[in-house]
């Protein structure tokens, strides 16, 4: 039985009138993949965006309960975010790399950080990250070639790899495949499930196929509730509920 | 209608439409042209002056100075004599009238210029010297072709006897023409042959050059604190509707507003580059705080999010990666708002800079002109002189806000990242 890293307790969000989240009560397990299924704007990223804080930037956003990571209530108002979002890194839907050179998107977040002081230092956080997110050998003799230059799959990895240059505890991916062919969505599945070793990863996905084939635990979110969360083989092979039933064969969602 | 018809129908839409298109595209064209036209039909003679070949002769006892005399010597001298002595030799004049009319062929500078010449060099007593003089305005319009000689003699500004004289410089090759650096160089001046747009330069430069150290860091940085840090509320919008409102204000009232708090309550001097470049900085604030808003909502949310998501403080995410994005589009749009302000005349005049200012300023605290206002000045002037001088000076003006936008828009070309 794995450790529980992050822990969330009656968890309801709102946008200004609506809620987005009803008494979520789940747990992401230490150096493992959760996947999180649900038909769009059922509140999965709502869900994400809470772990890393990412809801602070959205006026109108309010969240009550309580999210704990190795014990911590990460949801309180003293909380620093910064030092948050250190330990907990976010892949975004579309890739996002800075209009900067490859070396600066991936420098930038140590940099702030005051990890790697020197060039060398950097240099090493660099080239570990790429070759972690596994785009090393294809970027290694353009570093100084702008990030936006990259083919989309490539991009995202760069993405992962910035994630990833922070040396986060968890990595919370928003659909990181949506905009990727089948191809360089492989090669990303490939590269979660190395990851998974370090890090505890979340990711939000709207393949059936993509869930079974990455995570080891899902969870089925419906109009903001969470519907049910076991082991992933339980879940798709035989659900509890009705509507996991109906959402994994296609019949609604 | 049968469908043929219909289609037949839609297709001679769509040709009309392209007509209409480019009708209006030529009439826009066709009146560029007039204007340009106009303006430089009017304008290019202004940069060549007439000059009349002089032989000037330093009499030593008109001057009263020795060779070598010292700079203080010089300036106190009394070239004037040596001046009248030496211009009515210019043509064989008869009697004392006909050298009065000869004289007033040359500019009212051509003792200062004759004493300019022997400052260059202080050993000319006793030589004689060619020199170019510059012509009156009258022999200068009349010499550029801009001045009607076929008009019966009392209806002239020039007698009878001057267009003589004045033919008898063309056939001995005295007078010609050539780059009118007085144009560059002075102030304004009562004489339009003498008069300049230096001063105007200078003050709409100091003037200019205020309005962006004013503006400039007051509307970036209250975009950026609009758009990235202030709460959305009513406060937020209320503000942002009256600096929509304030960039449609009519360019006067600031002038009236200078007026009043800036020349009546703080008694800063008037007709100065600065209050101009303060009333100017008031009025092109909202103007620049609204490009600059638009190039921060242009950069997208993902980049925000991306740099928060790695750990980046609101403030970090903000000067490291939008601000920069940002940069081109704020600059054009700065760019662009001086330019706009380099031709604004109306709140200039409130505030006294029409006043008649024959020096250059050396600071900004001095009295000055500014080249729109030179334009309005000079076109209300009887003398034809200022015609050429008014439509040269439009010149000067559009040629700088064209190399102006001509920057903002290379900048947003070639800076400007796009988002799909």
């Amino acid at each position: 039985m794995s450790n529980i890293k992050i822990k969330s307790k009656n968890l309801n969000v709102y946008y200004g009138d609506k809620q987005a989240l009803f008494d979520v009560n789940l747990d992401l397990n230490e150096k493992e993949v959760t996947a999180l299924i649900g038909p769009s704007g059922c509140g999965k990223s709502t869900f994400i965006r809470c772990i890393n804080r990412m809801n602070d930037v959205i006026d109108i956003c309010k969240v009550t309960g309580n999210i704990e990571m190795d014990g911590i209530n990460i949801n309180d108002k003293d909380l620093d975010v910064v030092s948050l979002r250190e330990r907990v890194g976010m892949v975004f839907q579309k890739p996002n790399p800075f209009p900067k050179s490859i070396y600066d998107n991936i420098s930038y977040g140590p940099k702030i950080h005051g990890k790697g002081e020197t060039k060398s230092e950097l240099d090493q956080i660099v080239e570990n990250s790429l070759k972690k997110s596994a785009l090393w050998e294809e970027v290694k003799d353009r570093l100084d070639e702008p990030g936006t230059s990259l083919s989309g799959g490539q991009q995202q990895r760069l993405c992962i790899a910035r994630a990833i240059s922070v040396n986060p505890e968890v990595i919370l991916m928003d659909e990181p495949c949506s905009a990727l062919d089948p191809i360089a969505t492989a090669k990303i599945e490939e590269l979660i499930d190395e990851l998974k070793k370090t890090y505890t990863i979340v990711i939000v996905t709207h393949s059936m196929a993509q869930a079974v084939r990455v995570s080891q635990k899902t969870g089925f979110f419906h109009l903001g509730k969470l519907i049910e969360v076991g082991k992933t083989e339980k879940i798709f092979k035989n659900p509890d509920n009705k509507m996991t039933q109906d959402y994994i064969t296609g019949r609604f969602g | 209608m049968t469908k043929e018809e219909r289609l037949k129908k839609r297709h001679r839409a769509e040709k009309r439409f392209r007509f209409y298109g480019l009708t209006s595209i030529f009439v826009a064209l066709l009146f560029v042209v007039i204007l340009v036209q106009n303006i430089f039909s009017k304008g290019s003679s202004a940069f060549k002056k007439t000059i009349i070949t002089t032989e000037v002769f330093f009499d030593q006892e008109l001057l009263e100075i020795q060779n070598g005399a010292s700079q203080e010597e010089i300036m106190e001298a009394d070239f004037y004599d040596t001046m009248i002595e030496n211009l009515i030799k210019a043509y064989p004049a008869k009697n004392r009238d006909e050298e009065d009319e000869l004289l007033k062929l040359f500019s009212g500078d051509a003792e200062i210029e004759i004493k300019k010449a022997f400052l260059n060099d202080n050993n000319l007593i006793g030589k004689t010297i060619t020199l170019d003089l510059t012509a009156s305005d009258d022999i200068d319009q009349l010499h550029k072709g801009n001045y009607p000689r076929d008009l019966p003699e009392e209806r002239r500004r020039i007698s009878d006897f001057q267009l003589v004289i004045y033919d008898y410089f063309v056939e001995n090759k005295k007078i010609s023409k050539n780059f009118n650096n007085y144009f560059f160089n002075n102030g304004d001046s009562r004489d339009p042959e003498l008069a300049g747009i230096g001063g105007a330069l200078v003050g709409s430069f100091y003037s200019i050059l205020i309005c962006l150290l004013l503006a400039f860091p007051v509307a970036v940085l209250a975009s950026i604190y609009l758009e990235e840090f202030a709460p959305k509320n009513k406060i937020t919008d209320f503000i942002e509707i009256n600096i929509n409102n304030l960039a449609a204000v009519p360019s006067i009232v600031y002038g009236l507003l200078a007026l009043q708090i800036l020349l009546a309550t703080i008694q800063l001097p008037r007709s100065t580059p600065l209050v101009a470049g303060i009333t100017l900085a008031l009025m092109t604030l909202p103007r620049i705080i609204i490009p600059c808003r638009a190039s921060l909502k242009a950069v997208p949310p993902s980049i925000r999010e991306g740099a928060l998501a790695v750990g980046a403080s609101k403030f970090q995410s903000v000067f490291h990666h939008v601000v920069p994005l940002a940069l081109p589009g704020t600059l054009s749009g700065t760019i662009i708002g001086l330019a706009q302000a380099l031709g604004e005349t109306a709140p200039l005049i409130l505030i006294g800079m029409v006043a008649f200012v024959v020096d250059i300023p050396s600071s900004p605290i001095d009295p000055s002109s500014s080249l729109p206002v030179q334009v309005y000045l000079w076109s209300e002037s009887a003398e034809r002189g200022f015609v050429e001088k008014t439509s040269a000076t439009i010149m000067m003006l559009l040629s700088f806000l064209i190399v102006m936008n001509f920057i903002a828009v290379y900048l947003r070309q070639k800076f400007e990242k796009r988002w799909n």
